[in-house]
């Protein structure tokens, strides 16, 4: 399984974003050089390991829609377009040279669409994170009738840079089996369907002789329940966790939820309420029972994630069907009793009763339930925790699946080496 | 059976068609249109027997002539808005299937309306290098061909997802398709009326003047007098032609317009015939130019022609090939894939390679020099078309695939 260093072009709307800590991995485990090219980018604090250290981080500039703070949906995909325009002009001002292979994830946005006219005969992988489904997924499996068709409308029509973009000639990545299967059957014998995982070197369980997050401690016959996102959305399920939350609350005098997460929604699916504060709005509806109890701590560190998970007696991730995010594999990773909702995007990591815990999302009382029985006994329930350690460091490591992503990237790029 | 026709144009590929199918077997067909089209145009017969709407389209939408090239799905989405509107404006307009065209035909959104089966027409999948706009490279490149090429199938891409089935006049045609979807494109061809396109013989007299009887003619039909089509190559091919033999007329008809394409960049002027022009010695008394025919004004034109020279890019076949080939002219056309699936060289058409005027030339010489020595060329020619493309053939065919259609709901 050859993997040799090789000089990569990495293009993403935003860095570090989600190929920075692949990025990473390869320039700090297999020797490669990265050029990163983004259109905007997290603080240089934020930034991985490698950043000015084989892996340069190169800024483009957009123009036209992508330059306008807003866009009717039936311009992204122009927004698009001006995305990869950009990045093909800085290809041609800053000419990375030699490339062997270009990364890109384009969110939408295009981003490697071009790229070949500055490449050619460069091997291109692109990594597919969501194709939309009209009536199927994430907000939608819920539509009433008083959504506006016009949402419909644009999800039928929202596919189109992915499409394009398999059509380019990219080989297609993704991270899970089931991500894939929502494309159509006519390309998932083209997909490359491998975790990019989670740094087990750095979430492990720890021992937890004194739970401190974000700088207080909690005793320790406290329950402490955890729910981590990006953004506390509906597509992440914060309105089914305040459910739960004040469900815990009230049952048990001593229990603590903590919730991580930004309040404002950057989901455009969730048309309702995207750029509002959902958090808040979420929590006028469903007041809780007890303030003190339920610390609401924001965007934090990757430091207090952890020290949160570290923390946590019970991590709930009731997400709608959305692609698994990295919090819920860093929660099983760190030890936590994981209780999820049951989707098939969870159940293809998460087995019902060995790793996890699983609820049918629209069910409180399952949700009460299972979390009582966890509550109750934490110590019966352990091994769900061990068997969830063991199965991320098999499955869901960087250690395990970035090496098949590093030989995968050799083959590519020995193929298109002049024979 | 009633089925919903979505096209820009009308009557384009399916207004013959719907006519058809209402005569012979009392389809009902509608039509959500842009526009009426000026070539061809709507026959009397159509207008009264089928009905057709027009979408309300802002007058802004409809004065934009050129949309930039980033921005073309976007007005092609909201074609689909409009489309999607007027058919829920319509609450009693219930087809038992729609047909769209894949790039021109906006039925994307239909399904929100419509439970019946929608069927995508599969005319052209764009491709980024060797075929239709990227092919003349050897004209002075034109700033978007590098990009444009590589986002222009996105609408076709979002409808071949959404529907399941879909069909493509000709084998090369569905073959620029990607292979992955192949299994979803059947090929029927539009249909050729062999009534009116057929050998005939008529007082030669062609835009007011008579051609002498001991003098050939040569004849280009294309909607455009554009690169795409091989205007130019034409035109070159002619000069020669015309310097050999002086009882040779050229009969080009054509609008002075670029349909396809990039000639506007490439050549810096807005005419791209006026461009060809400037650049050659031509004796334009040889030449009758005539913007626009009706059809039987173009079917007996091509009745009287020596020689149909159609020297297009590898993209879909004109009508007006078609159209000649079932009149009995002698075609001399472009080696290049969708010409080679319908003309046999040697057997019912001439086939020379695109650029290669020395060997045009050394053809077409040959074929004026002795017209009736390849009579049977045409004679050919005539007979595929009955056989293989002829209204006879092409529209109970598709009446059984729109059926099979209709009945996968």
């Amino acid at each position: 399984m050859a993997q040799d260093p090789l000089n990569l072009l990495c293009i993403e709307p935003r860095f570090p974003g989600r190929l920075g800590a692949t990025a990473d991995w390869l320039v700090r485990h297999r020797g490669y050089r990265c050029w990163f090219f983004c259109a905007s980018a997290d603080a240089p604090e934020h930034w991985p390991a490698s950043a000015g250290k084989g892996l340069e981080v190169v800024g483009y500039q957009t123009g036209g829609a992508a330059n306008e703070p807003a866009v009717t949906w039936i311009r992204y995909l122009e927004r698009g377009l001006c995305h990869a325009y950009g990045c093909w002009e800085k290809l041609q001002s800053r000419r990375p040279q030699p490339v062997d292979l270009v990364l890109g994830r384009s969110t939408g946005l295009g981003s490697t669409l071009f790229a070949p006219v500055y490449l050619p005969g460069v091997p291109v992988v692109n990594y597919f994170d969501y194709f939309y489904h009209a009536h199927a997924h994430d907000l939608a499996d819920e539509s009433g009738p008083s959504v506006p068709v016009e949402y419909f409308h644009w999800r039928r029509s929202a596919n189109a840079m992915d499409l394009l973009n398999l059509e380019s000639g990219a080989s297609a990545w993704t991270a899970t089996l089931w991500q894939r299967d929502l494309y159509p059957a006519e390309y998932h014998d083209h997909f490359l369907v491998l975790n990019d995982g989670v740094n087990t070197t750095r979430i492990a369980p720890q021992r937890r002789a004194t739970r401190r997050v974000a700088g207080r401690t909690l005793p320790s016959d406290t329950l402490v329940v955890s729910f981590v996102a990006r953004n506390l959305d509906r597509v992440r399920g914060f309105d089914r966790f305040l459910e739960l939350a004040n469900r815990l609350l009230r049952r048990y005098p001593s229990l603590v939820c903590i919730v991580l997460g930004g309040p404002i929604v950057q989901r455009g699916l969730d048309f309702q309420f995207f750029n509002q504060d959902y958090a808040s709005r979420a929590l006028q509806e469903n007041p809780p029972h007890d303030p003190q109890r339920l610390w609401m701590l924001g965007s934090v560190q990757p430091e207090v994630v952890a020290e949160v998970l570290t923390a946590s007696d019970l991590h709930v991730y009731p997400s709608r069907a959305f692609p698994v995010s990295r919090s819920m594999l860093e929660a099983l990773a760190s030890g936590c009793i994981v209780l999820a909702s049951d989707t098939e995007p969870v159940r293809e990591i998460i087995t019902d009763g060995q790793t996890g815990l699983l609820a049918a999302g629209n069910d409180p009382e399952s949700w009460e339930r299972q979390a009582c029985r966890v509550l109750d006994d934490l110590a019966a329930h352990k091994p769900l925790a061990e068997a969830a350690v063991q199965m991320v460091r098999d499955n869901y490591s960087q250690d395990v699946t970035l090496p098949r992503l590093a030989a995968y990237f050799n083959d590519l790029a020995e193929a298109a080496l002049p024979s | 059976m009633h089925v919903l026709f979505i096209h820009q144009a009308f009557p384009a590929q399916f207004g013959r068609l719907g006519l058809e199918l209402h005569k012979r077997y009392g389809w009902k067909c509608s039509y959500l249109i842009e526009s009426l089209s000026s070539c061809p145009t709507p026959t009397v017969e159509m207008l009264q027997k089928l009905e057709i709407l027009r979408l309300p389209l802002s007058e802004e939408f409809r004065k934009e002539r050129v949309t930039p090239w980033s921005q073309a799905f976007g007005r092609h989405l909201q074609l689909c808005q409009v489309v999607f509107e007027a058919v829920r404006a319509r609450p009693d307009l219930r087809p038992d299937l729609v047909v769209g065209h894949d790039g021109l035909g906006p039925a994307l959104f239909l399904p929100e309306l419509l439970s019946c089966p929608i069927v995508n027409y599969c005319e052209y999948y764009f491709s980024p290098r060797r075929r239709d706009i990227s092919y003349r490279i050897d004209l002075p490149a034109a700033e978007p061909a590098e990009f444009y090429p590589r986002c222009i199938n996105a609408a076709t891409l979002v409808n071949l997802v959404a529907f399941s089935r879909g069909y493509a006049p000709t084998h090369w045609q569905r073959s620029t398709f990607p292979k992955h979807f192949h299994h979803k494109i059947e090929v029927h061809f539009d249909g050729i009326d062999t009534e009116l396109y057929k050998p005939r013989r008529l007082p030669r007299t062609f835009a007011g003047r008579t051609i002498p009887e001991d003098h050939r003619l040569v004849t280009f039909v294309a909607r455009g007098l554009e690169s795409m089509r091989g205007f130019d190559l034409f035109m070159r091919l002619a000069q020669r032609i015309a310097r050999v033999r002086s009882d040779v007329l050229f009969a080009v008809v054509g609008q002075d317009r670029s349909y396809y394409g990039w000639d506007r960049l490439h050549t810096g002027q807005t005419s791209f015939k006026q461009w060809v022009l400037s650049q050659g010695d031509y004796d334009l008394s040889r030449f009758l130019f005539v913007e626009h025919l009706h059809p039987d004004q173009l079917a007996d034109l091509l009745s009287m022609s020596d020689l149909h020279v159609y020297l297009t890019v590898p993209f879909v076949l004109s009508w007006s090939l078609f159209n000649a080939l079932a009149s009995g002219c002698v075609v001399l056309a472009s080696d290049v894939p969708p010409v080679r699936e319908v003309i046999s060289s040697g057997v019912n058409g001439l086939i020379e390679p695109l650029f290669d005027t020395d060997r045009q030339l050394d053809t077409a010489l040959r074929v004026l020099a002795d017209p009736a020595a390849y009579r049977p060329l045409g004679q050919a020619a005539r007979r595929l078309i009955e056989e293989k493309y002829s209204l006879e053939v092409a529209i109970p065919e598709l009446k059984e695939f729109f059926e099979r259609a209709a009945r996968s709901a």
